[in-house]
């Protein structure tokens, strides 16, 4: 990797400062897109190579989904308004069932601006960390 | 773990800034007060392990996710 491109990688990194929920060391992060219509991407640690793992913008699956931040955590995270957030959940599977769910209780969210983000866990919701999905066709 | 007995109305000073206060005790359950700082986050922590679980799980099948919505439509065409 040259400079230019590290400095790129830089550039768009999202920073996590209190890390992940099971994951504390992984603060920075890079957004892969893994299919053409963008409807799934890679969140790369780049704090450890070997940590990664799949998330989607979840409005497509689920049109009403609406987490609720709190003043707190809106504040932390700078976000003055709602067009400031980048949103996505993760993606997770159960190899036994075969089924592919999204975790609907624990949403990122990133401030585009400054790019720095969090996992929430959601509190006073029914969202299920487990939320079966079909995976539409690429 | 520190065990301590405290009843109704009685509080827990945890470090110089987080109160915790057994409100009521009625059929089984434990109602719970906490004075904390704003950025001092606190889950139910089954709430807060479930999510973690589910981020481990994510990690570790994070490659046969990538493949299977990568692949779809070869994995599982239409019939």
């Amino acid at each position: 990797m040259d400079e230019a491109e590290q400095e790129t990688l830089v550039e768009k990194a999202l920073h996590f400062p209190d890390g992940l929920p099971g994951l504390p060391d992984q603060e920075h992060f890079v957004i892969v897109e893994l299919r053409e219509d963008g409807a799934f991407q890679q969140l790369q640690s780049l704090d450890n190579i070997d940590v990664s793992m799949i998330v989607c913008v979840p409005w497509m699956f689920f049109p009403d989904y609406a987490p609720v931040l709190s003043d707190i955590e809106q504040a932390e995270l700078g976000l003055e308004s709602a067009d400031d957030a980048i949103l996505f959940v993760p993606v997770s599977f159960d190899s036994e069932s075969r089924q592919v769910f999204l975790n609907l209780l624990g949403p990122f969210v990133v401030n585009a601006k400054t790019k720095v983000g969090r996992q929430l866990v959601l509190t006073g919701t029914d969202y299920s960390t487990r939320t079966p999905i079909e995976l539409p066709v690429s | 773990m520190l065990v301590l007995t405290r009843r109704p109305g009685e509080s827990i000073v945890v470090g110089s800034n987080i109160v915790v206060t057994v409100i009521e005790i009625k059929g089984g359950q434990v109602r719970i007060g906490i004075d904390a700082p704003r950025e001092v986050d606190v889950y139910r922590e089954e709430i807060y392990e479930q999510v973690r679980q589910e981020n481990l799980r994510a990690v570790a099948n994070a490659d046969e996710i990538r493949k299977r919505v990568q692949n779809q439509a070869q994995q599982e065409p239409d019939d």
